[in-house]
């Protein structure tokens, strides 16, 4: 019984598929394979160092981008540099933090962080650390440094554009 | 019992209001210059034109004839190709459509593609926003260069993103909240709104959006879709597919009526075509359909093809030109391009002191087991400044239709997956309540599109590239860049060049998107990962360069992309391309409550 009814169906795939292959690109398979995933997280580095700065990138009347690299801190690829200043560098008590995204696959990474709100002509001390997604610091240590924002309609730019 | 009696006499109120409005528009037609009809003769409505002078293209009507045409071409060649494929063999357990199952669905999903039957007025496909020549991405230079967003079916509203290019669209997985990384991953369109979480399938979820989108094809109810599927030339190729019974929906003889006026006529009725609730359930069931056969046409060979010269290279089938090395070099190391477009490669060069501290760059990469996306499927706020050409600000009065696209003006702001998690004004709704605790963190933010195919534009003009001859394409999210020049020129100076002023008001001796570059729409979570990358102008150009090597296309034809039959544009340079174009943005009112005064409240007050 069964083989009665399969033999047709045998007959017509046989033929599909000579006709499948002669009828070129519009038969061809991505080689995509690979299911669409979200990349893991990098392993976390023992120890985080920074290699440059932090500095002051640029500055106008009323904010600033500190700037520093240091190895790649690894753990979550959503991370942010974090700034702890404040006009005495006894009391850095206000935070700034901005979004990067690490490259799992540069050994260093550089961080820069928007302070905004800052009153002209003023001087402010920092120091700066970086963070996972979740909070977590990398632990970085940096020393207290400072800047002094321009007048108004005045700009700093450590940082121009190279020729 | 009772509330099912209120809303169906609600709805049939509804549909004698559309029904005389739709007599008024076809009487009133002979007699007001200001009308179009669509290709067909079919009776349209007034034009809509709440737009001052200079917004809608010059050339607008006969730009949107000639994709008609152009869209019609390649539904007949659609057509041709389907009657030559051997129908599958229905075999097996569970039933299987052997041999040709694949491609009959692919060739679905290219037939529903084309056809622009779909829309109310019979004159908006798919396609008639995201043309094959382009990567299926906005196919209207002059539209591209001023209004951004694409016409719908009533002439002229229209949405507020630039179209965005679709291949590899399908390969986004489900949208999810990733616990470690404290992000969002996957989902389709800029804001991410089709989730997938129904069909788990982001890129078809997306295929049901357009159909019913106010602005675009423009339905009053999904339901039409199927009622339209009915009578579609292909009719039997669905049948082939799901069954012989599979559009067999008793539709009322006013579904006609219902089906031929806009989204928009029924008020908040988002149901107007009365079907008991099994009839209903078929038509969601064939909607389903719908979105299976586009998805299908979208992540096949013809659309999502990989094939450019980077796929050859990563063959070993091509070596990278020195000037397109050099450009991959800096993606992947300098200018980091791909913490966020991921390339698949393990390792890349190290930039010198004193951005990193290798001594020498090397390239110690191993070459990418599969074939990259560039994309890491997740989200940032890049700082775009607001564009004040984008239509959308302008559709702020009722069209004939009494709908207002956006009451707000230019209250509104673009707060991309940051409203969406709020289900708010101008997204759609989320399906997952615990997701809303993060819209503050997420205001601002875009999907990371993928970088393939960017820079795919007709033979005719096979460049993005002032001085050309050049197709005229618009980029991110709202068209503010012109070219890839001025993209890439953008992540490296954004910082640099900032000003404190919007779009149209740099500074006397400043040139806007040269050495000025207006505030972002939204600071709110603003990416630092880029704004200052500290690239010459010679390796901005390099970067453009290595991104021309992502145009599928290279190692066998790119389908469709001969159908190109506008015009090219020439002259300039790709650094001011467009420019010409800038207006000033009017002083902004503050972002409407309707935006911004949804809780969870954004962390930072968006003036
Ligand atoms: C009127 C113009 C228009 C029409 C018609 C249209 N689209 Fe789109 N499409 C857009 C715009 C604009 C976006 C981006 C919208 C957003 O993100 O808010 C988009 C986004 C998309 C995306 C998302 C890509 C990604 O990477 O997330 C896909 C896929 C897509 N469209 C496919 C389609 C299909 C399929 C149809 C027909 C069912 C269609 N479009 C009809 C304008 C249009
Ligand atoms: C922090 C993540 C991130 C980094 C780093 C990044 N991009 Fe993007 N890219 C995005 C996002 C997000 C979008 C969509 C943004 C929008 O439209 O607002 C995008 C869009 C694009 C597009 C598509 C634009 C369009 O309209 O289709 C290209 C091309 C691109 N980026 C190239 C680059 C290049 C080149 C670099 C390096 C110089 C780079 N990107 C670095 C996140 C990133």
């Amino acid at each position: 019984m069964s083989a009665l009814h399969t033999k047709p169906a045998i007959a017509a795939a046989v033929l599909a598929s000579l006709l499948f292959s002669s009828s070129g690109a519009a038969q061809q398979v991505n080689a995509y394979a690979a299911k669409a995933k979200v990349e893991p997280p990098a392993e976390k580095a023992p120890r985080v160092q920074i290699a440059r700065g932090p500095e002051l990138e640029s500055a106008d009347e009323n904010s600033a981008t500190i700037r520093w690299t240091s190895n790649n801190p690894g753990g979550s690829d959503e991370h942010f540099g974090v700034v702890h200043y404040g006009t005495s560098p006894n009391e850095l008590n206000q935070t700034a933090k901005s979004h990067i995204r690490l490259n799992q696959n540069h050994p260093d990474t550089t961080f820069r962080v928007s302070v905004e709100r800052l009153a002209p002509r003023t001087t402010y001390y920092y120091t700066v650390d970086s963070m996972q997604a979740s909070g977590a610091s990398d632990k970085v240590k940096s020393a207290v440094g400072k800047f002094t924002t321009p007048g108004p309609g005045e700009r700093v730019m450590n940082f121009p554009q190279p020729k | 019992m009772r509330t099912r009696v209120i809303i169906t006499v609600s709805g049939t109120l509804a549909i004698v209001l559309g029904a005389t409005i739709l007599s008024h528009a076809v009487s009133a037609q002979t007699s007001s210059p200001a009308q179009t009809s669509s290709p067909d003769g079919v009776a349209k409505p007034p034009v809509y034109d709440p737009y001052p002078p200079g917004i809608l293209p010059s050339d607008l009507n006969s730009e949107l004839a000639r994709v008609v045409r152009e869209v019609d071409f390649i539904e007949g060649r659609a057509l041709a190709q389907w009657k030559a494929l051997t129908p599958p063999v229905l075999t097996g357990q569970p039933p299987t459509l052997q041999g040709t199952g694949t491609a009959a669905i692919e060739a679905l999903g290219e037939l529903m593609n084309y056809d622009r039957n779909i829309s109310p007025f019979r004159d908006i496909a798919c396609a008639s926003c995201h043309m094959p020549y382009v990567a299926f991405s906005g196919p209207i230079p002059s539209v591209n260069l001023t209004m951004v967003a694409y016409p719908g079916t009533v002439h002229f509203r229209a949405g507020k993103r630039t179209a965005q290019r679709y291949p590899y669209a399908p390969f986004f997985p489900v949208l999810q909240y990733n616990q470690v990384q404290g992000a969002f991953f996957g989902g389709n369109f800029w804001d991410s709104r089709a989730t997938g979480y129904l069909l788990r399938n982001p890129d078809g979820e997306q295929a049901q959006h357009p159909p019913v989108d106010t602005q675009e094809m423009g339905n009053p109810d999904t339901a039409c879709i199927a009622f339209k599927l009915q009578k579609a030339s292909y009719r039997s190729l669905i049948e082939e597919i799901w069954g012989r019974g599979t559009l067999d929906i008793d539709f009322p003889a006013v579904t006609e009526k219902i089906c031929a006026l806009p989204g928009g006529a029924f008020g908040t009725n988002n149901t107007p075509v009365p079907l008991g609730p099994e009839e209903r359930t078929r038509a969601n069931q064939v909607y389903d359909h719908w979105a299976q056969a586009l998805d299908a046409y979208e992540q096949s060979v013809q659309v999502s093809a990989f094939s450019s010269k980077f796929d050859a290279f990563l063959e070993g089938a091509y070596t990278l030109t020195a000037q397109e090395k050099a450009g991959y070099d800096l993606f992947r190391g300098k200018a980091n391009c791909n913490s966020c477009h991921l390339d698949g490669r393990s390792t890349a060069p190290t930039p010198p002191p004193p951005e990193g501290t290798a001594p020498n760059s090397q390239d110690t990469g191993a070459a990418a087991a599969t074939e990259p996306l560039f994309t890491c499927f997740g989200s940032a706020n890049l700082g775009v400044p607001l564009n004040p050409r984008d239509a959308f600000y302008y559709q702020n009065k009722p069209d004939f239709f009494g709908f207002t696209a956006n009451p707000y003006g230019f209250g509104y702001r673009d707060l991309g997956l940051g409203t969406f998690l709020r289900s708010g004004f101008g997204a759609a709704p989320s399906p997952n309540a615990t997701w809303t605790q993060f819209a503050p963190v997420s205001d601002g933010q875009m999907q990371t599109s993928s970088a393939r195919n960017v820079a795919m534009a007709p033979k005719q003009c096979p460049t993005t590239e002032a001085p050309g001859p050049y197709f005229q394409k618009e980029f991110f999210h709202n068209g503010y860049i012109k070219s890839l020049k001025q993209l890439v020129h953008f992540y490296n100076t954004r910082d640099v060049y900032k000003f404190n002023v919007t779009s149209g008001h740099c500074p006397p001796g400043k040139t806007e998107k040269v050495d000025c570059w207006p505030m972002p729409e939204v600071e709110n979570n603003l990416d630092k990962t880029v704004g200052n990358l500290q690239l010459t102008d010679q390796e901005e150009d390099q970067i453009v360069v290595f991104l021309q090597t992502l145009t599928d296309g290279f190692t066998r034809p790119y389908s469709n992309s001969d159908t190109f039959t506008g015009a090219c544009m020439q002259g300039g340079s790709a650094k001011t391309q467009g420019n010409e174009f800038l207006i000033p943005t009017p002083p902004l009112p503050p972002c409407t409550s309707a935006v911004c005064g949804v809780p969870p409240l954004p962390t930072m007050p968006i003036p």
